[in-house]
């Protein structure tokens, strides 16, 4: 009886192990529709296997076989999806970088195996960072159940969690790292222990209350100046409502915000009067690659009591920062004037290396991820030049995004997948501002993964190594009441 | 009578039986529609890589059974009067053989963590997993007693102890420190310490010491109507007990509020005719029933009204109060509006479980927005259920059917009721919105009903009138 036994969990093991040959395959002329599109993607040689299930779910079994130019090959085969070792992978893009792979997929159906037509992927040159910092939530309107932000290795699947509010009472958002240098980190915490963590240098956190009496209330959107000394902040009075028909569901908008900088070496506020207009909502500020300005979105004010939301657009504009003393220009250029052209600017983020700075443009309004017609722009700060990340876009929402440490690959949110549920998206930018076509961040089986985290990818931020962010140690900085105070410099002497 | 004591544990259990089946349904019905249990292994592995997790993987099991009240019921009988038999048998396992502790006077001792149990039961969000918790400790505890003897007995009980707290959690050392209790899947606010369950724990392990002592020193009788008296005064405290410590008002609007969720319409109007309901859910409930038979405008003022918090109250942010007014917006072709609502109270739940109801709503509102690539989403996860799988199946094979959708007597109904002109909306629902509903499709006899029913709570005879001379 026991042999009996043996023989038949043998066979079953044996059974599961087995690959199954792809024979009498009809030959498709099509390419295969596959989840996520990888067709002819370009990707860095240090990004986890571009596993994929088949987009038809009525497969039995997917095979894949990639190739190079070389002789090497790469097989896998699955029930649901095909899932490449990740030492041979790795291997196989070192092999080929600024070449080409060639991916072979067949698919068996009911009535047998079917061959595609091959499709390439191309392995870029320029490597991607360590990994990838977001936060993860469900993309709901006030109320929000688990949430936090995690850190995922982007040449592997390693995930993990860096603060979860199962820790502590409220909730967490805007993570920010100094051009991917996890380092320098700032993080919001809201709710009952609201505060920013912030850490620079590589020392410990420290949680300030940002809230002054000479700020229109918490600092929020912060952009790291390259030195590591400031962080710029705005300040915004943020409001929601709701589109009893429309198809984009909510609209975030603020009755009133303002920008200041924030010097961590001093504790001070650094306030400008011609980024705190009463008049002119002024949000996102980020600093120039080489920090000696400040580019920000700012919209005409709505007179108050007014909700004609679809009027605020916001134009892209720029002020003079010196590093050195910490004083702003004494006037604001206008970059892009999207309000001309009835459209809005949002999230602004200048490439490290002072090329590009890429932005989301929407019909109006700022928060635009929830904007189906979000599309992401690319300005080259060269020539003035602005136009639209073809490869990057698709029918539905792009929005947040953040440039990788050698500027050469840009992270964003897609709403493309599905509508709702936010996805974090990798694009090459080349030498000429060049846009290859998007990838999702690969997952072991991504269908059973995106269909079943119905979480949004918020806020997605290249980081260079791990955070080493110890939570414990965070959620006790939370949980104790003490809180230092951001102060503000008396008089800026400039404006 | 050699089978006393099984009499007295089934009497027990139909007790318990009749309790939840007729008197606690809604509180089952409660806790069932704030999860949602998926046969899936990361759902699974998520739950048992937790302390605790086995208990509280059977407990969210059981509790999917509780949308059929009655099962419900009986496997909450059969839990507790599982553990009054273990908790009898340890206390006769784990004392000197001498004792007779399973009989006489003592006997009714043995009913004791059941009825803590049962007592804490009656907190709507107290979970079962804390029950599974106990049992198995006890099952385990009993296992020990009957494998072995002497002192690898207690040596093999030390060795369980780091295993079973990793299957069930602190219940199997009842220490009353606070940082290890709270987090723990027994109770859905996850900081607040469950006194009766560790009670219930307790009282395990001071039986087993108490019948350890007493036996000794009192002269139990082991006559069965001394057995079947001590569990008569036994039963007679716990059903004291129970009564006392119910939550009727809690059942009433929780009744009110399955109703909703159901669509029993007669029901719910047969109920407040019965008991006119003083609650907000109820009223709520009430109108919403009225207005569904037409009867709304003509029979409103017979029963208690609460002005526009009875009718269509502003959205709050917890789990449970926005879902009756949910299925109100609903119903009226306030889709986008229903959406929102039921989305908030499902990321309100305070064990930030999902839930079965909330899913399916939230399929049925993106289907009807055509957002069908959402709604995949959520049925994909209903069809891993075991009672939410067929109605799954049933409307994935609707999604990008026009023509079926506009056929179908309720989606189709609601896609002609729906808003035509977009306009931004709050917490606070006005009466432009149901005029707007109104005159978007003035076949809808819901928004005529409720703007109207809005402007004679709020004795808006001004708006009323500007809206008949609009008509």
């Amino acid at each position: 009886m026991r042999k009996i036994i043996y023989i038949l969990l043998s066979l079953l093991i044996f059974s599961a192990c087995t690959i199954e040959t792809v024979s009498d395959a009809r030959q498709e002329t099509i390419q295969p529709q596959i989840y996520p599109d990888y067709l002819g993607v370009t990707i860095p040689a240090n990004i986890a296997p571009l596993c994929f299930n088949m987009a038809n779910e009525d497969v039995l079994c997917i095979d894949a076989v990639i190739t190079d130019s070389h002789g090497n090959n790469l097989h896998s085969q699955g029930e649901e999806s095909v899932n490449f070792d990740l030492d041979d992978w790795h291997t196989l893009l070192g092999q080929n970088l600024g070449d080409s792979i060639c991916v072979t997929v067949s698919a068996k159906y009911a009535d047998g195996w079917h061959t595609y037509r091959p499709f390439s992927i191309y392995i870029s040159p320029d490597s991607i960072d360590y990994g990838l910092c977001y936060r993860l939530i469900a993309p709901g309107y006030e109320v929000w159940s688990k949430m936090g932000i995690y850190e995922r290795d982007l040449s592997s699947f390693d995930e993990h969690a860096l603060i979860e509010n199962t820790q502590f009472e409220g909730c967490v958002n805007c993570h920010s790292f100094n051009r991917g240098n996890p380092t320098d980190m700032s993080l919001h915490i809201r709710g009952p222990h609201g505060a920013t963590l912030l850490r620079k240098g590589d020392g410990s956190f420290t949680a300030y209350n940002t809230k002054t009496n000479q700020t229109l209330g918490f600092c929020v959107y912060p952009y790291w100046h390259p030195s590591g000394r400031y962080v710029a902040y705005s300040t915004n009075a943020t409001n929601q409502l709701f589109h009893s028909t429309d198809h984009n569901r909510i609209e975030v908008f603020d009755t009133a915000s303002d920008l200041q900088v924030y010097d961590v070496d001093k504790n001070e506020l650094l306030l400008s009067p011609l980024l705190k207009q009463d008049t002119v909502y002024e949000t996102f500020p980020v600093f120039s690659a080489d920090g000696r300005s400040l580019y920000f979105c700012a919209a005409r004010a709505l007179p108050e009591g007014s909700h004609q939301l679809d009027s605020i657009r916001y134009n892209l504009y720029r002020i003079d920062f010196d590093p050195e003393t910490g004083n702003f220009g004494d006037h604001i250029e206008t970059i892009i004037n999207a309000e001309a052209h009835h459209q809005s600017v949002s999230f602004p983020r200048p490439s490290y290396d002072g090329r590009f700075l890429c932005y989301t443009l929407s019909d109006y309004g700022q928060f635009s991820i929830w904007h189906h017609e979000a599309d992401l722009y690319l300005l080259n700060l060269s020539t003035g030049e602005s136009y639209p990340m073809t490869g990057a876009n698709s029918e539905d929402t792009e929005s947040f995004h953040n440039w990788s440490t050698n500027s050469r690959w840009l992270v964003f949110s897609s709403r493309r997948d599905d509508g709702l549920y936010t996805r974090p998206y990798f694009c090459h930018v080349d030498d000429n501002g060049g846009i290859s076509k998007a990838f999702m961040l690969p997952q072991r089986n991504p269908h059973r993964f995106y269909y079943e985290r119905l979480l949004s990818f918020n806020v997605p931020d290249f980081i260079i190594g791990p955070t080493h962010f110890d939570g414990r140690k965070a959620c006790q900085i939370i949980n104790d009441e003490y809180r230092k105070d951001f102060g503000v410099r008396k008089k800026s002497t400039s404006n | 009578m050699k089978n006393i004591r099984t009499i007295c544990t089934f009497l027990f259990g139909v007790m318990v039986l009749l309790f939840f089946g007729l008197v606690y349904p809604h509180h089952l019905h409660y806790q069932e529609q704030y999860q949602l249990f998926l046969f899936d292994s990361t759902y699974v592995w998520e739950i048992i890589k937790q302390p605790g997790g086995i208990a509280d993987l059977l407990g969210r099991f059981s509790t999917q059974f509780f949308l059929f009240a009655w099962v419900g019921a009986l496997i909450i009988a059969i839990l507790l009067s599982t553990v009054q038999i273990l908790t009898l048998q340890l206390d006769s396992s784990w004392t000197s053989q001498a004792a007779k502790s399973s009989e006489g006077w003592l006997y009714g001792l043995s009913f004791v963590p059941s009825c803590l149990l049962w007592l804490y039961l009656l907190d709507e969000n107290a979970l079962l997993s804390g029950v599974w918790a106990v049992l198995i400790t006890l099952f385990a505890a009993w296992g020990i007693a009957k494998l072995v003897r002497g002192r690898t007995r207690y040596i093999l009980l030390i060795i369980a102890i780091p295993i079973l707290y990793w299957i069930v959690g602190p219940v199997c050392i009842p220490f009353p420190i606070d940082s290890l209790w709270t987090g723990i899947h027994y109770y859905r606010y996850p900081t607040v310490f469950p006194v009766l369950l560790w009670a219930a724990s307790l009282s395990v392990f001071i039986l087993t010491l108490t019948i350890h002592i007493c036996h000794r020193r009192i002269n139990t009788s082991s006559s069965d109507i001394v057995t079947f008296c001590s569990f008569a005064l036994a039963a007679t405290c716990m059903g004291y007990l129970v009564w006392r410590c119910s939550n009727f008002k809690a059942e009433k609007v929780m009744q009110y509020d399955f109703m909703a969720c159901h669509q029993q319409w007669n029901r719910i109007i047969e109920t407040i005719n019965k008991e006119k309901p003083n609650n907000q859910i109820g009223v709520t409930v009430q109108n919403l029933a009225l207005a569904m038979h037409g009867m709304l405008l003509d029979h409103m003022f017979e029963y208690n009204q609460n002005g526009i918090a009875g009718l269509l109250p502003d959205v709050k942010t917890d789990a449970t109060s926005p879902l009756s007014t949910a299925e109100a917006f609903y119903q009226l072709g306030m889709i986008n509006v229903a959406q929102r609502t039921v989305f908030e109270a499902q990321e309100a739940i305070l064990d930030f479980q999902k839930s079965g109801r909330c899913y399916k709503r939230l399929a049925q509102t993106n289907l009807i927005n055509g957002s069908y690539e959402v709604a995949r989403k959520y049925l994909m996860a209903l069809q891993k259920t075991l009672f939410y799988r067929k109605w799954a199946n049933e409307t994935l094979v609707l999604l990008g059917n026009e023509k079926a959708i506009a056929n179908h007597p309720e989606y189709g109904r609601l896609r002609q009721m729906a808003y035509k002109e977009d306009f931004y909306f709050s917490d606070h629902v006005t009466p432009e919105m149901l005029e707007s509903l109104y005159f978007s499709n003035t076949d809808n006899g819901m928004a005529y009903q409720y703007l109207i029913a809005y402007y004679l709570l709020t004795g808006d005879r001004e708006g009323l009138n500007h809206f008949n001379s609009k008509k």
